[in-house]
């Protein structure tokens, strides 16, 4: 069995953003404003 | 069940299989079979990844959790998002530089083969009984409500997930799970909103949410830091972060999931998208819960949620004990109608002494109401005293049989059947793989042809398969085996975490020392085990991951600095 073939690392600008680096930031800045948003629910209803 | 029931759900969970199959059916070779051909865009993989994850139980418990101790479970997943850009960042360009089909694959190259035999067992063993339990655990419930042997649950959801694995592989896994997926999460959103439908006329839904709210069933995040309390943010974001990191990272169902993605890219996103989607996701399935209670704040729930329970009482001595429980339990709903209408009242007028009120009053007649149920348990227990009395798995799937329309039961329950088939074929398929690439491939049986591999691959599949089958059929002749599956599982987590750690963040760290303080750390942890289960020391099971893990990180350190050895040349490039 061969191995599988070699990956190309190279790596690609990711889409829409312009680096990695803000795709990573956008994810926890949203997961941010996501638990702030369920605080504030939870504040709302409690 | 009705006959339109049967035909939804037959034919949601056939053309499923169906399509799995004929999707999959040109996979003539092993990398086909084992890495999907490496073409899954970003987002199949992100749905394969939430799929694998989301058993049938978290389909059946979590509403159920809810229901009973309202939202905060939400902050168990806090950690995940976290836990899914470190992986994305620092591990996989590391899965990818190698080439690997398994995550045990990189502990050669990064130490030796013992260490990555050693670390492939573990999983193994863990995983195989899980698997196990992953088909068992919806089938003693789903045989309980649907009144089925259990035999006929076990075999619906093994066999034909077994068909689709073997016959088409990590592909299979990947194309069914984008299609359960989209059942499941289609199945969850018409739960919700046929909840809200069914309100009583004149309930607002800001009156319904607030009365959830006043009797703290909305407590979604809670930053006070106690280590006593499960589910924090803090414990949440911290423990959390951990945990997701060790079954993200090192867990080959779901590091097989990422790995057959087109590119690293793609890989990435795949990833991100379960970090996007994961907690939001959670958070729908217990607002469902949510929903299902307030449903059952003006509708009468059972006195018991588990109705195989409660038969068991009928025709014997207790039957009259069990109708005036039952009396009693009606009447304290009765008396509670008008003090939530009370409470709606107030919550309209802002009046917070009226709110205040009814909040005491609700307290103490469910005090009232929790006595009746400790009853109606004990009486079960009496008349037989093998039975499980905690009820609140059989909350949401009660709520589906007994109020859903026509044509929908049959697809919620098609929404457990996915669920509990999305997992296991991950598993079979990841056991499979393990065991043909880190043991009888590179061990066993060297310098094969493919088309060897492959047989050996689908064999491999049917047999995790039939071990996963034996042990659902046979779990329940077991009281404590499912316990034993969790102990079994600690044992052996917090080791093959550590190791991993190792592996990617101490690179001076060579072979030798990391094999023996595995070895060392393992034999304490079991030490430890044996001290607990006599009595001598106590310790909830669950430390031992944490233990098991530090161990290991703590020793092949010292063992290092003893210099018991240097690593491979190279492998700080890995």
């Amino acid at each position: 069995m061969n191995k599988p073939e070699s990956q190309d690392l190279d790596d690609e600008r990711p889409p829409i953003f312009k680096s990695w680096n803000q795709v990573y930031a956008f994810v926890l800045v949203l997961h941010a404003i996501i638990i702030t948003l369920f605080y504030l629910f939870t504040q709302a209803y409690s | 069940m009705t006959t339109i029931d049967w035909i939804v759900m037959g034919g949601t969970l056939s053309f499923i299989v169906a399509f799995g199959v004929w999707k999959t059916r040109n996979v003539d070779n092993v990398r086909s079979y084992l890495m999907g051909d490496k073409d899954l865009p970003w987002w199949t993989i992100g749905l394969s990844i939430m799929a694998t994850q989301a058993s049938a139980i978290t389909f059946l418990s979590t509403p159920g959790q809810a229901y009973q101790d309202g939202m905060r479970f939400a902050q168990f997943y806090f950690g995940l998002p976290v836990a899914m850009v470190i992986l994305a960042v620092f591990v996989l360009p590391i899965y990818y530089k190698l080439n690997v089909y398994t995550a045990y694959e990189y502990l050669e190259s990064r130490f030796d083969l013992r260490t990555r035999t050693f670390t492939a067992i573990l999983f193994l063993i863990q995983r195989g009984l899980a698997a196990g339990l992953t088909i068992y655990a919806p089938a003693i419930i789903l045989s309980s409500i649907l009144e089925w042997p259990l035999t006929y649950t076990v075999f619906l959801i093994g066999l034909l997930v077994i068909i689709y694995t073997v016959a088409g592989g990590t592909k299979a896994v990947s194309v069914t799970q984008k299609q359960q997926m989209i059942v499941i999460l289609s199945g969850m959103f018409i739960a919700a909103i046929i909840l809200v439908n069914q309100f009583p006329e004149g309930l607002r839904f800001s009156d319904a949410v607030g009365v959830a709210g006043k009797m703290g069933k909305l407590n979604v995040v809670d930053f006070t830091f106690d280590l006593d309390n499960r589910y924090t943010f803090w414990s949440g974001m911290l423990g959390g972060t951990f945990l997701f990191l060790s079954y993200f990272g090192t867990d080959q169902s779901q590091v097989q999931r990422y790995l057959s993605g087109k590119s690293l890219t793609e890989s990435r996103l795949g990833l991100l998208f379960n970090g996007i989607f994961k907690v939001p996701m959670q958070f729908l399935v217990l607002f469902v819960g949510v929903l299902v209670f307030i449903f059952f704040q003006f509708q009468r729930p059972p006195v018991h949620f588990n109705s195989a329970n409660l038969q068991k009482i009928e025709g014997t001595a207790y039957e009259d004990d069990l109708v005036q429980l039952e009396q009693q339990h009606t009447a304290i709903f009765d008396e509670r109608q008008g003090v939530i209408q009370d409470m709606v009242g107030a919550i309209r007028q802002d009046d917070e002494a009226a709110i205040s009120a009814a909040q005491t009053q609700i307290a103490e007649l469910d005090a009232q109401d929790d006595a009746i149920r400790s009853e109606v348990k004990d009486l079960i227990l009496t008349v037989d005293p093998a039975s499980k009395t905690e009820d609140t798995d059989y909350v949401f799937i009660t709520f589906v049989i007994n109020y859903l329309p026509v044509g929908l039961v049959g697809l919620l329950l098609a929404v457990i059947f996915s669920a509990a088939m999305s997992s296991t074929s991950s598993e079979l398929n990841a056991l499979a793989t393990t065991t043909v690439i880190d043991l009888y491939r590179r061990s066993l049986s060297k310098d094969k042809s493919d088309g060897h591999y492959l047989r050996a691959s689908r064999w491999f599949t049917i047999m995790w398969g039939v071990v996963a089958l034996i042990f659902a059929l046979t779990a329940n002749l077991f009281e404590n085996l499912i316990q034993a599956v969790n102990i079994i599982g600690s044992l052996f987590y917090g080791a093959i975490l550590g190791i991993f750690l190792v592996a990617f963040f101490l690179k001076q760290v060579g072979s030798r020392a990391v094999f023996l303080a595995a070895l060392i750390g393992e034999s304490i942890i079991l030490i430890i085990f044996y001290l607990t289960s006599q009595g001598i020391i106590e310790l909830a099971y669950l430390w031992l991951n944490l233990i098991g893990c530090a161990l290991v990180m703590v020793l092949a350190y010292i063992l290092y600095l003893l210099g018991m050895d240097k690593p491979k040349p190279g492998a700080s490039e890995a």
